[in-house]
């Protein structure tokens, strides 16, 4: 197995920072070549992905997140210093995490996680939603100060994120540090007092009201973003990482579901309005037999991650496996969400995928430095990262020159 | 003066009677309940009608004293055409979370308070409100009241050419009970007392006021000149005495 191209390596002298510092740990995608070497010309591009609860398993909606960012990741950094920054320590505060670990302390005690499945730690975090009653702030203060203070990850999610690396190595996907403690730059005050200082939040605590993020000057309404009691949402969270991150990068991308649309526009707005260019980009979720649901309600057995590769994982060598998971999940879905998941069409696009890597590797090799950008070039479009939709159908265009090895490698394998 | 039910009871009833004399005798206020009937039954009704108004706040900072003073002095700047139809819908005010600075660009502030914390909006036709209230959300101030040392405040006199005719300025203590009276039940409470009050000639500028806190009402032995009263939420169907204005002092 060829090992990515876009290899990930430590951003020069950035390393964790703790909350209230400005260098949170991030992870940059470099590829250093005599042409870019030196002149600090690159351009700086952050991705941000919504991440995933770690207390259920993966769907093919969180599947397609996943390819799509690393897709986008993967084929920008031959063109530009690009960040993948996902943290699960960032997410963690919110309350349908902690109230999920409250859940399970307060009805299973101490249970030994580590052999459950996915799809165990799933059923569980069912049985909390379908408590309906969300927890206090008291209840969840002590596992909010656990992970503030000490990194702590329950042991269920822990046991979700080691399953959760599995697939990412199993899928080539780039690793943004599913399991290392990476905190936001700004604490919870912090990024409070930063929004209100620059006319964008409203923090009405002291009367027993909540945190409001302020983007009413650009139309866009008042949205809660911390309770009367403290309990942040994950926009919230968002926030507190992105506000000190963001102005660091000449682009910042952020990746979500298109039901998170209105939260997205606002999180745009704020931090544009820090001088950086957002682009947001919301990817469709996969219905299942012609139904969107959230992974909260159950139901989905038949259609894992875990269980996808499965079932079509034995029948194709490592390689097409990834390539072909790509063209399905990128190229085939689209951007939209009207397309329902089907396995057929799966299969076919991983049979697709043998075809084009033997003829990659039939075909003559190119020098990767020079070729690439420029074939990478053309799916730009306005900004500087790479679209994964146009990139990928171009893969599939009839009549077309096939992807040369290197294209493949670098993004794809 | 001594507060007992029955002139709790007087009060509300002649509070209904006075905004909306032409009711006044169709109504039966004979009893708390029936009372409370009566308000929603005309509060309902000036809902729908098309004389109605409504005023809006948009609060960013909340300080009593500060929040006194400005409700006092957007109720004084209304011309009589326009303050006649908020007084015929009881003075009704949707108060909501938000900062005057970000949207005056797009809405017409009627009153904003000195420091920009807070602003005044109407009185409109409520459907005119709708597109701010949609952008804001529901003030929510959920905190207790605490008992605070007594604070005076004056109501700004709009030119200084001296007091308006009739009287000169006067001092009253404005009582505000605190046991399970929460920030928002303030901004609903002593609203209509302040406004009404304002609107009836009671308050003027140029006058003092003294804001005290008390546990509750009852007990008090000062004379007030204006009372308000209104359901209490924890005895359903009972009265009971949230703020008063006293007489001159």
């Amino acid at each position: 197995m060829t090992a990515p191209t876009a290899s990930a390596v430590p951003a020069g002298g950035v390393a964790g920072g703790g909350a209230g510092g400005v260098g949170p740990a991030v992870r940059t995608a470099t590829r250093g070549g005599p042409r870019e070497g030196g002149g600090g010309t690159r351009r700086r591009v952050l991705l941000a992905p919504v991440t995933v609860t770690p207390s259920k398993p993966l769907t093919p909606s969180h599947l397609k997140g996943l390819l799509w960012t690393d897709t986008m990741f993967r084929a920008t950094a031959p063109l530009a210093d690009v960040t993948y920054r996902y943290s699960h320590t960032t997410y963690h505060p919110t309350e349908q995490t902690l109230g999920f670990w409250e859940f399970l302390d307060r009805t299973r005690g101490e249970t030994d996680y580590t052999a459950m499945s996915e799809e165990d730690i799933g059923e569980l975090y069912v049985r909390f939603r379908a408590e309906g009653r969300p927890p206090t702030a008291a209840q969840v203060r002590p596992y909010a100060e656990a992970v503030e203070h000490t990194g702590f990850v329950h042991p269920a999610s822990a046991r979700v994120l080691r399953l959760w690396a599995g697939h990412y190595a199993r899928l080539g996907l780039h690793d943004p540090g599913l399991l290392a403690h990476q905190p936001p730059g700004f604490g919870l005050e912090e990024m409070v007092e930063d929004l209100v200082t620059s006319g964008l939040g409203l923090d009405q605590r002291d009367v027993g009201g909540p945190v409001y993020l302020d983007a009413t000057r650009f139309g866009l309404p008042l949205r809660q973003i911390v309770t009367a009691d403290g309990r942040p949402n994950y926009l919230a969270c968002a926030l507190r990482e992105l506000l000190p991150l963001a102005p660091l990068y000449h682009e910042v991308v952020v990746l979500y579901d298109r039901e998170l649309d209105p939260d997205y526009q606002l999180l745009a707005r704020v931090l544009s309005a820090r001088g950086t260019v957002v682009h947001r980009v919301p990817i469709g979720r996969v219905p299942i037999d012609g139904k969107i649901t959230s992974a909260r309600h159950g139901g989905w057995h038949r259609h894992t991650v875990d269980a996808l590769l499965r079932s079509v994982g034995e029948d194709h060598g490592p390689a097409a496996l990834r390539l072909g998971m790509r063209l399905y999940f990128i190229a085939t879905l689209g951007p939209g969400q009207h397309e329902s998941f089907r396995y057929d069409l799966l299969r076919k696009a991983l049979d697709r995928a043998e075809r084009l890597l033997r003829r990659a590797e039939e075909a003559p090799r190119t020098d990767a430095d020079h070729a690439l950008p420029a074939l990478l070039e053309p799916h730009r479009r306005g900004h500087i990262h790479i679209d994964p939709y146009r990139l990928t159908a171009s893969l599939l265009g009839r009549g077309r020159r096939s992807p040369g090895l290197d294209l493949l490698t670098t993004v794809y394998l | 003066m001594t507060l007992t039910p029955e002139l709790l009871l007087t009060v509300a009833a002649d509070r209904l009677r006075a905004t909306r004399p032409e009711l006044a005798g169709q109504l039966d206020l004979s009893t708390p309940e029936a009372l409370c009937s009566a308000r929603e039954a005309v509060t309902a009704s000036a809902a729908d009608g098309s004389d109605g108004a409504v005023v809006v706040t948009v609060i960013s900072v909340f300080s009593l004293p500060r929040w006194v003073v400005e409700t006092c002095r957007f109720a004084l700047s209304l011309p009589a055409d326009r303050a006649r139809p908020w007084r015929r819908s009881f003075t009704r005010t949707l108060h909501l979370a938000g900062r005057p600075d970000n949207v005056k660009e797009r809405f017409r502030l009627d009153h904003v308070a000195d420091d920009g914390s807070m602003a005044w909006v109407g009185p409109s036709a409520e459907g005119d409100t709708t597109p701010l209230r949609r952008l804001l959300r529901t003030f929510s101030g959920t905190r207790e009241l605490t008992a605070w040392a007594p604070v005076t405040v004056e109501v700004p006199s709009p030119a200084p050419a001296g007091p308006p005719p009739g009287r000169g300025p006067v001092h009253r203590d404005l009582y505000i009970s605190t046991v399970r009276v929460t920030v928002s039940d303030v901004l609903v409470q002593v609203n209509h007392l302040l406004a009404e009050a304002a609107l009836d000639g009671l308050v003027r500028p140029g006058d003092r006021l003294t804001i005290r806190s008390v546990p509750r009402l009852a007990g008090l032995t000062v004379p007030f000149a204006a009372l308000r009263v209104d359901t209490d939420p924890h005895r359903p169907r009972q009265l009971r005495a949230y703020a008063g204005l006293t007489a001159e002092t």
